[in-house]
């Protein structure tokens, strides 16, 4: 009896010490203050070598060019969203990025309630009633997506020859992690660029179901490859990293999605749709620096630079300059608005 | 009338995917099947095959021989495994318990090395070299059409699977060893009673599935794939577990449950890729786990546990 | 004969100070869980005049005896969170991170600076560790609690987006419809695990992926966001009045997103332990997971008892898809990770499956989990070491006869050293 008593004071002993302890860091809080800039991400958290990772590597343009603070928190609930993107207000930041269309409802309710910080969202939409000091970012993922797919359908059937990669089956594929609104886009645009070049191309589609299932991608990939793609797209996150090894095995070409995936394997990423998340996080960054900040959605596009291909690399040399001039113009096209390009499978009839 | 042209995906390459999308839940199948035989319940594949890949990734990439990674996830599986067995067998722990802490402390450990290891969470760098580059085609047995390219002409993970699934099915019929451990699950105090110690035929059970659940998880890390992804195994583990049971507790049996579900799985990207039915995608991939529970439901004969199943084993009879 | 002269005399009084201090108890609480400190100091008071109550009415020996009791029930949860924190620090200062830092603030962060995140975290972790706690009371493993999770909330969303009646009736409403619709996706597993003998692990896991994909759908049917794509991925938001009441109506200052769908789920664990103690069916469903060979020899249906413990386990755990669904999203989004049938496991293991004890591991399961981002951003240590610490604990914990053992071995010590 008397020595559960004594235990119990010792708990409770420690239990004030180290509540004692973590007030008084409270209070040392705050006493210069430098810029600083910050990040939460979604539950999908660091190296997704997508949109966390992206605007990771913006933050880290920020510190180097900048000198500024940074700060990223990974969320692992969806109620962690509110508490982190405030709690991050609350630790000094100028700016806070909120990554991933999940994080919609909370980083606009942190941004009400923080009018002097500056919230922005990846992937996010911001409306009228929303915030002053909320910026929304999006990105035309399908205008990637649709000069991944001007090469894709290029080479797969007119340009068949340049590589023992491609065959001349004229069918090409695309590998989709979940069913959501970016990845979409991705595809839709994909399949319409395909199209445009070589209207007969058969484009197959799988969804996978998850992001991090590097076999379930494989396997998706492989049974693509049967039906005689020789080239496939993957818009799947980490679940990508397997159709691109599908795609090394069986010699065809992959085309890498977000950022350049070259080097995941060189001798087999033709190009990658991507999408600059970094330099848009940087420029939000420096608005936000030099006093320019404005709420309200910025759409980024390949008017931009914000969006488009990858360069070849390993390529360079197998991609006919015609297929270069045809992408070129086609961008060309699309940065002066010529091309009008679908977002929805619903728009194409799927 | 229905476009009949998706019917050319029954085919030889559906079935060898069959064999790659069904080899891990094979072995972790396997590696519970045998834990089960000796009386103690193992739902911690998911957590063990996770620690298997992670340390087959690490190990691979390090010394660039993916023997070595195979060598390392199969031991870092058999060692985590040997937490479950001093939980259940020596400290009396529930089994389920045991395991649910394994598959939370793995994902952990796992997420914390990640950081240590390769200075950033999610994937790990790509590997030199991998198991995939070893496939291997047997002579005149990969000629025979259908079954040659199915069974032999494979990855060295998945022969062994194979080779797994015929020794073990022998081992726990007729090895003297493969007795006790059935004795220890159905009436371990008999054994006892014959002078073998029930605890280290149990022990010796769960390293085993340790071994083989480490092996599941290298194959998904550094033979199907170059790197090492959190979460991978992605529910793989608890298919297992539905694959052993459905299996009736039974080596043959789990491997073939195994290659039924991996076979529903192979099938569902087909119908994906030719859109046979114009509905969400996510109704194919619903397909397997579906006819999963129809099988359970409908073909597979009621079968048992081993009688001494997840019962507690106490020489010394002790009350809480 | 003197002895129950007085406490005759003074039952009235007993009464009153039963009620004053179960109406403390109970105040204090709601206000502690609405993140208002002050709830403490009824909270605790209710507790000491409870204490005074047992010691005055029913003497000093058994009041010392009740006191006992309360404490060695303690003592290896104590002992166990004690541990675990110490070997976290010891893996903290192997790998090069302060641990007194780190824990000062998880500490600060789960109990104080962001506990209304944890109740947050909590309330959905009650109902799905009560739902695996009452299917492991009669013998069955409901592993698919994530599934049926996923069923309650969209259930509760398709209920909370149509129903439109006067507040109070139309959440009831939707409380009883989603949770019978959640129940309803056990009834096949509960179905052939009766008729057929399949393993209920199978079964509810399989339901459980099933209802995973399935919810992408559902909110594509219920929802689209035309200002950025057709293409939808949360619902429409639901009415505001089929909005479970924010603590913020009567606690001002406390955080705005904090609901009172807490309070619903300790009523509903206190109800499960009422259930499972004082019913037949309770002694029933007990009777069966206990030993099942026993239970019917004594009569009682096992199918039937099976039966109602699978529907109440799935009914259970969609109340948490409902509530988090009326009280903290108002809507229904892509939930990729959700975990919360996972964790209910573990909430449920950790309480050795006693109702009211998974209020308590669910809040201090929150509260690990809000602490550890706070800790992740306030020092630079990872809060994966949250989820290793949650596993040593739940070990530590649960393995009681590393103490048998232990106790064991220090008398043994004892002898040989006076030996």
């Amino acid at each position: 009896m008397k020595k559960g008593m004594k235990l119990a004071a010792l708990v409770v002993a420690a239990a004030m010490i180290l509540t004692l302890a973590s007030c008084k860091k409270e209070e040392k809080k705050t006493e210069e203050k430098k810029f600083m800039a910050a990040m939460a991400t979604d539950v999908g958290g660091l190296g997704d070598k997508s949109f966390n990772d992206g605007a990771h590597q913006g933050l880290e343009m920020v510190r180097e060019k900048l000198g500024a603070d940074i700060k990223v928190v990974e969320s692992k609930q969806q109620t962690d969203y509110v508490p982190n993107l405030i709690g991050l207000a609350e630790d000094g930041s100028d700016i806070v990025f909120a990554v991933g269309f999940l994080m919609e409802q909370a980083v606009k309710e942190a941004a009400k309630n923080n009018p002097d910080t500056k919230f922005a969202g990846i992937d996010i939409w911001a409306g009228d009633n929303d915030p002053a000091n909320f910026m929304g970012i999006l990105y035309k993922e399908h205008e990637s997506g649709y000069l991944a797919g001007v090469v894709a359908g290029m080479m797969t059937k007119e340009h068949s020859s340049a590589s023992p990669r491609f065959n001349d089956k004229n069918v090409v594929g695309v590998v989709l992690g979940m069913f959501i609104p970016p990845v979409e886009k991705f595809e839709v645009g994909f399949i319409q660029g395909v199209k445009s070049v070589n209207p007969d191309c058969k484009v197959l589609s799988v969804t996978t179901g998850s992001f991090v299932d590097q076999a379930k991608g494989k396997e998706a990939a492989l049974a693509m490859i049967e039906q005689g793609a020789d080239i496939v797209f993957q818009v799947a996150g980490l679940t990508g990293l397997g159709v691109i090894q599908a795609c090394k095995e069986k010699g065809v070409a992959a085309i890498g999605v977000d950022v350049d995936q070259s080097g995941v394997a060189p001798d087999t990423v033709l190009t990658s749709a991507v999408k600059q998340i970094p330099q848009t996080v940087f420029l939000a960054v420096e608005s936000v620096k030099n006093n320019t900040f404005t709420g309200g959605t910025k759409v980024y596009g390949i008017e931009d630079d914000a969006t488009g291909i990858s360069p070849f690399h390993d390529f360079e040399s197998v991609v006919p300059q015609a297929v270069k001039e045809k992408v070129a113009q086609v961008a060309a096209d699309m940065k002066a608005g010529k091309i009008k390009i679908e977002t929805t499978r619903a728009a194409l009839g799927m | 009338m229905p476009d009949w042209t998706f019917l050319m995906f029954l085919n030889t390459d559906l079935l060898v995917a069959t064999v790659r999308l069904s080899t891990p839940i094979t072995l972790a199948a396997l590696g519970a099947t045998v834990c089960e035989k000796a009386g103690v319940v193992n739902i911690a594949m998911e957590g063990i095959m996770i620690i298997g890949a992670f340390f087959a990734a690490v190990t691979a990439f390090y010394t660039g021989n993916p023997w070595l990674g195979l060598a390392a996830g199969v031991a870092a599986g058999g060692i985590y495994s040997l937490i479950h067995a001093v939980a259940t067998i020596s400290l009396h722990l529930d089994h389920v318990v045991s395991g649910a802490v394994l598959n939370i402390l793995a994902f952990g450990i796992t997420r914390y090395l990640m950081v240590l290891f390769f200075g950033h969470p999610g994937t790990s760098d790509a590997i030199p070299s991998f198991l995939g580059d070893y496939q291997f085609a047997v002579p005149f047995l990969s000629k025979i059409p259908v079954l040659g390219p199915v069974f032999f002409n494979q990855t060295p993970i998945i022969y062994i699977s194979f080779f797994l699934v015929i020794f073990l099915s022998w081992f726990l019929k007729y090895t003297k060893t493969g007795l006790h451990i059935r004795a220890a699950g159905e009436h371990p105090l008999a054994l006892e009673t014959i002078g073998v110690s029930v605890y280290r035929i149990k022990y010796l059970a769960v390293f085993i599935s340790g071994l083989a659940s480490g092996l599941a998880g290298a194959y998904l890390s550094i033979e199907n794939n170059v790197s090492f992804t959190e979460g991978m195994t992605n529910g793989k583990g608890f298919i297992a577990l539905a694959a052993m049971i459905s299996g009736g507790w039974s080596a043959l049996g789990s491997f073939l449950s195994a290659l039924f579900f991996g076979f529903a799985d192979a099938l569902q990207v087909r119908l994906q890729i030719f859109r046979v039915f114009h509905v969400p995608e996510e109704l194919f991939i619903i397909f397997p786990y579906a006819a999963t529970i129809i099988a359970v439901a409908g073909l597979v004969k009621r079968s048992r546990p081993p009688k001494a199943d997840g019962v507690d084993f106490i020489i010394e009879k002790e009350n809480e | 004969m003197s002895r129950n002269l007085i406490s005759g005399n003074s039952l009235p009084l007993r009464k009153y100070c039963d009620i004053l201090s179960g109406f403390l108890i109970a105040g204090g609480a709601v206000f502690y869980l609405g993140s208002s400190f002050l709830g403490l100091i009824p909270l605790a008071s209710g507790a000491a005049l409870y204490l005074f109550i047992i010691f005055y009415f029913e003497g000093r020996e058994k009041g010392a005896g009740a006191v006992k009791k309360h404490m060695s029930r303690l003592a290896v949860p104590v002992i166990g969170i004690v541990s675990a924190v110490f070997f976290g620090a010891i893996i903290m200062l192997l790998t090069g991170y302060d641990p007194v830092r780190s824990y000062a603030a998880l500490f600060y962060g789960g109990f104080v600076k962001n506990w209304y995140v944890s109740v947050l975290n909590a309330t959905p972790l009650i109902f799905t560790g009560l739902s695996i706690a009452f299917a492991f009371k009669a013998g069955l493993f409901n592993i698919g609690a994530e599934g049926q999770y996923y069923i309650g909330a969209m259930a509760g969303a398709w209920l909370g987006l149509t129903l439109d009646l006067s507040p109070l009736l139309s959440i009831m409403l939707i409380y009883i419809g989603g949770s019978f619709i959640a129940s309803l996706w056990n009834f096949i597993p509960a179905l052939l695990k009766v008729k057929t003998g399949a393993h209920e692990v199978i079964t509810t896991m399989m339901f459980a992926h099933i209802a995973r994909y399935l919810s992408p759908i559902f909110i594509r049917a219920f929802g689209g966001d035309p200002a950025t794509s057709s293409h939808a991925y949360v619902t429409y938001e639901i009415p505001q009045s089929n909005w479970l009441l924010s603590f913020r109506a009567f606690i001002p200052d406390a955080n705005y997103r904090l609901h009172t769908g807490i309070l619903i789920a300790v009523a509903t664990a206190f109800f499960v332990n009422y259930m499972l103690n004082n019913s037949k069916t309770g002694f029933e469903i007990r009777a069966v997971g206990f030993n099942r060979d026993a239970a019917r020899v004594q009569g009682i249906s096992i199918g039937k008892n099976i039966f109602i413990a699978m529907m109440a386990a799935g009914a259970l755990a969609g109340m948490a898809g409902i509530t988090q669904v009326l009280g903290l999203d108002h809507k229904l989004f892509e939930n990729l990770q959700a975990g919360y049938g996972w964790n209910g496991i573990s909430v449920a293991l950790l309480a050795s499956n006693h109702p009211i004890g998974v209020i308590f591991t669910s809040l201090l399961w929150g509260a690990l989990d809000a602490g550890g981002q706070y800790m992740a951003r306030t020092t630079n240590t990872p809060n994966s070491i949250v989820e290793i610490i949650k596993g040593i604990m739940l070990f530590l914990i649960v393995a009681k006869y590393i103490y048998i053992y232990a106790v064991k071995f220090i008398k043994k010590k004892r002898r040989g050293g006076n030996a």
